[in-house]
């Protein structure tokens, strides 16, 4: 069955028909086209498909269309502004490797918007249990939750590689 | 995915007169996060999809300041369980659990009484309730009725509901004086998992403050639905509570389990980490209830 | 080169923002006009004959373009010894087999379509352990072969090892064991096959070996009756290698068998539960090992066998014994070495390459046995790991030459850091264990060139198009601070185009962590080309001999005269908008000086080596079994970090990884079939399961490398498992030979230790090892 549903995308007031059994996500990448979003499972264990309805973080694999009725849904590509700028968790993942092949990343950098909204100062503790359905087999998480500390006041003082140099060798010839 | 229709009642009357039209093709959903995947697996197929989330009632916990009862009803998410600041002072047992259930996106979705009617042996959910010594109100066509959540489970996936039942509220009893209680899920890793085992301690103390008036100890996993260990609990009360005690009664509670091999864990291991892990949330709940007592 | 510009520095991912903003296409993003969608059936038994399959139910679906199965299909072989196909005929060995294929206009009709496909299966006696199924009497996985062992050449002996175990004052002895573990890509596999009307092929696919595959493809054409036929091979972005796409797939041949027949480009696109179960594994391992020193510490010999389950069909996994070789024979400094590794059938799943392919497994056990032989001799394990440490200058049995090592100091940095000699708290315990991986690209096959087109504009700007593969791990990036570096200038004046091998030069593959240095020496060696050029052009145009002249801000400056200068750009338009103007354009085809083994297996197989050091501080819960890391050192010697925020990345995701591999990570296979086809239950580590890592980097500056780099993409993930077994007996006197160390493993072994069955109960009284329920 279908129904016409009225919802706000990314900041644009949106009507559309949708049909009982899709899920947020195959109407976010099939129906309009984002690609942002990623089916990681379809099963809710990997947080690929997270976006954001009304602020909160859900898996959009397990949630159905017909719910965000009346409602805002954010994907990633309503995150930076018109202009392009990046929004600063966007750029600061950039900037401190939070990403590497990216497939995590947008449900990543929206779980941590959702925390960082509800607290802007987010201590590594709760950072980690924002993005704990967060899976990623690329970074190990590392530069992930510097990049959000970065963000939420917490960053690190110190470099993180400390590079010991030998003399410049010849290579042992 | 396969079609169904979509229903939203807006009144519990009206999700049951909608469930009873629609025969053995129709089934409840609350957040969605159990059925769908069922759905997705092959191991549901319903025609129509009754949605009780926009049935109007509490979205979170609340105290009835008359008689002491905690109130969560059954579509609270389990985020808002988490957040309650209620919960969190007062039933951090229940704070313990919920707040390790999946992920954020889960529990900004999944409802408590969802998480109770799915009834998996690994019942994060439940073991805290039951340990609080929870009960379930229930409504259906024949009206509403109450039962203790410890007798709600039948199987694993089974729970005590009538076709066409919904479970609607849960209610938790106050709480004696000076109680403390603790709740562990014990696992492979620190997020995402479903337990190996998962065992809840309450204990109320006398006005000594070291001698037991009250024991609750409640296993998940443990057996095919959540159980109290009751031989366990019984040689704790009136007892001082120590080493000794503590000991004694994670090792009868291992005994009163009935663990079983599985691609989570192997059966000799659940069976010893039920000593150790009741032993351990005894000393924490212990702590729990001095402190609260200062 | 203290004042370099862009080499050495954090510099973010070119291709970052596209990911931070959800423009990356992914395969699972791709759409071609037309497209249908392919769909794959599975065996249902482990080992079975295929009596029938019918498909007429499903054929007759309403939007089924074509059904095929192993009947229907030419003779294409895969995999390294040719003894797959992509779809199976006539029988199957093991439950990921692959039996029909369906293409139809939607992915839900082509799922319908499976399930109305009837085959009828003749169950066969199947087997699913190696050492049994080496025995007489044992049921076949591969008639025709009459044996379940494979014909492997896995054998070497340098030296003379049983001279030097009579000679040893300390020996040790152990068996050790490891498991099938995988990749979890958080993208799935996938690939979009098309024909034009001559029967060209265009596949799109996560592939890390494109040349390689435009190969193995143009040869299944062959056996298709296609002949000289071309064959492009489009990558999208992928997400996340790890060795997994390293070689070609049943499913891409069955994408472009589906795509022929119909005529129109099919996608098959794998489902996260398909993906561990028909995606290959970490090669498990089952290793005899001893070894054995001198009164002083010094290593006498190494003697290893091992038996490897091969599974049902053979892959990479099978060749993992020819780079097992590198640690078994050089790791550490031992004269005598011995070696052989047996491949047999089972009707498990099969194991192809994954991150250290094989050095992971083959160093679980070697660490683990120089701590047991460390302690026999008395020694302090970090002293033990000195007195055997590789130098620089070194040629080990095998014939690998180390040029540049660090491994001492590696050593040293992790004692440091670790607070080795910190006195122990109870159930508190260090461990370390060492690893040497390839670093100056890898000899597999009889190339390991990589080619590099640059092409500058009238902007100055560069396209480089390049035959390497970037998956995640920044090789694009790393190109372009090289070729920035060279050239005078900026990241974001270089695009690098590495996706089409229509457009992009030969690249051998994404493997053996070569890229930054064979890749990266290419680019140089292109760029070097321009910048001779672009400085002859400018000692003409400022009247400068040549030698004066450096590259920098974008321009051609004199060296002692900064006023004296030209930006790039404008002397470019100005060559060129004049008679006999010329292209900007270079090319360089890098194929490092390293040997393809001998038959003896020996061969310096690599232009250098990269070493590295980890070690852990672990709390062992007596009661429980469970393992806390406290701290993590990986200290590895690079060469030259190009860029150290990517290369941090490799470790930490490294280490991550080898932690999932040492503690909680296993496919569960019970009589062959899969039993966690998900992430609920295959227990990768989450965000909160990180433990505190610190990653302290030393640049030997090898002259090999680029900038003095060498590879680092997959020591990360070498020695995690025995740095944590080695810090558990520290902890608690218990050995864990077997991973992933589970709690049960530990607890077991704590109790055993204290003469006590897993439950507490005496050994040797009755009732004892009762607890366990047996199978």
């Amino acid at each position: 069955m279908a129904r016409e549903i009225s919802f706000e995308f990314n900041g644009n007031p949106m009507k559309m028909r949708v049909e009982d059994h899709w899920t947020l996500l195959h109407l976010i990448r099939e129906e309009l086209g984002y690609t942002g979003t990623k089916e990681g499972c379809g099963s809710g264990e990997c947080g690929a498909c997270t976006v954001l309805v009304d602020n909160r973080a859900v898996n959009s694999c397990l949630y159905l269309a017909v719910e965000i009725d009346g409602k805002d849904v954010l994907t990633i590509e309503g995150l930076a502004s018109s202009d392009g700028t990046l929004h600063p968790i966007q750029q600061s993942f950039v900037d401190n490797g939070g990403i590497q092949c990216g497939f995590c990343s947008p449900g990543m950098i929206l779980s941590a918007k959702a925390l960082l909204d509800e607290s802007p100062n987010a201590t590594e503790e709760e950072i980690r249990d924002a993005i704990a359905g967060n899976l990623c087999r690329c970074t190990g998480y590392v530069q992930i939750i510097d990049s959000i500390k970065s963000v939420s006041g917490h960053e690190s003082k110190e470099p993180r590689v400390v590079a010991w140099k030998t003399e410049e060798t010849n290579g042992g010839d | 995915m396969k079609n169904f229709t979509y229903l939203l009642p807006r009144t519990l009357d009206e999700a049951i007169s909608m469930h009873a039209s629609h025969g053995e093709g129709a089934k409840y959903v609350a957040g969605g996060t159990d059925v769908l995947v069922k759905i997705n697996e092959g191991k549901l197929s319903p025609d129509y999809l009754i949605s009780l989330r926009h049935i109007i009632g509490q979205d979170r916990p609340f105290l009835n300041q008359e008689t002491g009862e905690l109130y969560i009803g059954a579509f609270v998410t389990h985020r808002a369980i988490e957040k309650s600041p209620l919960v969190q002072a007062n039933y951090p047992i229940l704070h313990d659990a919920i707040k390790n259930i999946g992920s954020v996106q889960i529990r900004n979705v999944a409802t408590i009484g969802g998480n109770l009617v799915n009834a998996v042996p690994s019942a994060d959910g439940a073991i805290p309730l039951i340990t609080l010594d929870a009960s379930v109100n229930i409504y259906g066509a024949k009206g509403q009725r109450s039962m203790e959540l410890l007798r709600f489970f039948l199987g694993p996936g089974q729970c005590d509901l009538e076709r066409g039942e919904i479970l609607t509220e849960i209610v938790i009893p106050p709480q004696l004086p000076h109680t403390g209680s603790a709740y562990v899920k014990h696992g492979r890793r620190e997020a995402m998992e479903l337990p190996m085992l998962g065992v809840g301690v309450l204990l109320s103390l006398e006005e000594d403050l070291r001698t037991c008036a009250k024991a609750r100890i409640c296993l998940g996993v443990a057996a095919p639905t959540p159980i109290r260990a009751m031989g366990a609990e019984q040689r704790l009360v009136g007892k001082i509570i120590d080493e000794n005690t503590l000991a004694e009664a994670g090792t009868i509670a291992g005994e009163e389990s009935r663990v079983r091999d599985s691609i989570r864990g192997v059966a000799w291991y659940r069976r010893e980490m039920v000593a150790v892990l009741v032993k351990r949330m005894g000393f924490k709940a212990l702590e729990r209830a001095e402190r609260r007592a200062r | 080169m203290s004042s370099l510009c862009s080499v050495g520095k954090r510099v973010p991912k070119i291709d970052a923002v596209d990911k931070a903003t959800g423009r990356a296409q992914y395969i699972q993003d791709l759409k071609v006009a037309g497209m249908l969608y392919g769909k794959i059936l599975y065996s249902k038994y482990p080992h079975a004959r295929i009596a029938n399959i019918n498909t007429s139910r499903a054929k007759a679906l309403p939007g089924v373009r074509c059904v095929l199965t192993g009947d229907d299909i030419p003779d294409i072989k895969m995999g390294v010894y040719k003894d797959n196909r992509p779809l199976k005929k006539g029988k199957v060995c093991s439950y990921r087999d692959e039996v029909a294929a369906v293409a139809a206009t939607d992915p839900e009709t082509a799922r319908q379509a499976l399930n109305l496909i009837e085959v009828t299966y003749e169950s066969l006696p199947a087997i699913f352990d190696p050492e049994e199924a080496m025995k007489e009497g044992a049921p076949l996985v591969h008639e025709e072969h009459k044996t379940n062992v494979l014909r492997m050449p896995w054998k070497l002996h340098y030296g003379d090892v049983e001279a030097a175990r009579k000679e040893a004052a300390f020996s040790v002895a152990d068996r050790f064991s490891t498991t099938w573990v995988t990749h979890c890509c958080m993208g799935t596999s996938g690939a979009i096959a098309e024909f034009d009307p001559a029967n060209n092929l265009t596949i799109h696919s996560n592939t890390q070996i494109p040349s390689l595959a435009q190969k193995d493809f143009q040869d299944a054409l062959l056996t298709m009756g296609l002949k000289e036929r071309r064959v492009r091979v489009i990558k999208p972005v992928i997400g996340g290698g790890f060795g997994s796409k390293l070689d070609t797939y049943a499913y891409e041949y069955i994408a472009i068998l589906l795509a022929f027949h119909t005529r129109r480009p099919v996608k098959v696109e794998f489902t996260r539960s398909e993906e561990f179960i028909a995606t290959s594994t970490r090669q498990p391992t089952i290793t005899y090992i001893s070894q054995g020193c001198d009164q002083n510490g010094k290593l006498l010999y190494r003697d290893i066998s091992m038996i490897l389950d091969n599974g049902a069909y053979t892959s990479w996994g099978a060749t993992t014994p020819s780079v097992m070789m590198m640690p078994i024979t050089s790791l550490y400094r031992v004269p005598n070495v011995r070696y052989e590794a047996k491949c047999v059938y089972t009707n498990n799943t099969y194991a192809q390459a994954m991150r250290g392919y094989g050095n992971p497994q083959a160093t679980f056990a070697i660490e683990c046995a120089m701590d047991m032989l460390a302690e026999k001799t008395g020694i302090d394990p970090i002293e033990f790991r000195r007195i055997n440490a590789n130098q620089p200058g070194d040629v080990s049995p095998q014939g690998l030459r180390i040029t540049t090592c660090g491994l001492e100091e590696c050593v040293e940095a992790v004692k440091d850091k670790l607070e080795w000699q910190k006195p122990r708290r109870h159930a508190e315990g260090v461990g370390l264990a060492s690893l040497i991986h390839v670093g100056g690209g890898a000899r597999v096959y009889k190339s390991d060139g990589c080619g590099t087109i640059i092409k500058m504009d009238d902007f100055g700007k560069i396209d480089l198009f390049t035959g390497a593969t970037d998956m995640g791990q920044g090789s694009d990036t790393v190109i372009a601070q090289i070729v920035a570096e060279e050239l005078g200038l900026r990241i974001e004046d270089i695009h690098v185009i590495h996706s089409d091998t229509d457009i992009c030069p030969w690249d051998v593959g994404a493997h053996a962590s070569r890229t930054t240095f064979v890749a990266g020496n290419a680019a140089l060696g292109a760029a070097k080309k321009i910048k001779s050029r672009i400085l002859e052009l400018g000692a003409k145009e400022l009247e400068t001999p040549l030698e004066k002249l450096i590259l920098k801000d974008r321009s051609i400056v004199h060296r002692d005269d900064p006023e004296k200068r030209i930006e790039i750009a404008r002397l470019l338009r100005k060559a060129h908008f004049s008679h006999g103007g010329q292209m900007m354009m270079a090319e360089y085809f890098y194929d490092p000086a390293n040997e393809n083994l001998g038959k003896d297996f020996r061969g310096n197989m690599s232009v250098t080596y990269t070493f590295g050091t980890h070690g852990v501080r672990v709390k062992v819960d007596e009661e429980t079994g469970k393992i806390e890391i406290l701290k993590y050192v990986a200290a590895h010697d690079v060469g030259k970090a190009i860029n150290p925020m990517l290369l941090e990345g490799q470790v930490y995701g490294g280490v991550m990884m080898g932690l999932g591999y040492a503690l909680t990570e296993q496919v569960i296979l019970e009589k062959g079939e899969n039993m966690n086809p998900n992430f609920r239950d295959y227990k990768i580590l989450t965000a909160k399961d990180v433990v505190p890592i610190e990653a302290p980097v030393l640049e030997t500056y090898d002259k090999a490398g680029p900038f003095g780099a060498k590879g680092i993409g997959e020591p990360g993930c070498v020695p995690s498992a025995p740095a944590v077994a080695n810090a558990i007996y520290d902890a608690i006197g218990v050995r864990i030979k077997d991973l992933p160390i589970t709690p049960e493993r530990v607890l077991a072994a704590i109790r055993e230790k204290q003469g006590l069955d897993p439950c507490g109960q005496e050994l040797g009284k009755e009732g004892a090892g009762e607890c366990i329920i047996e199978e």
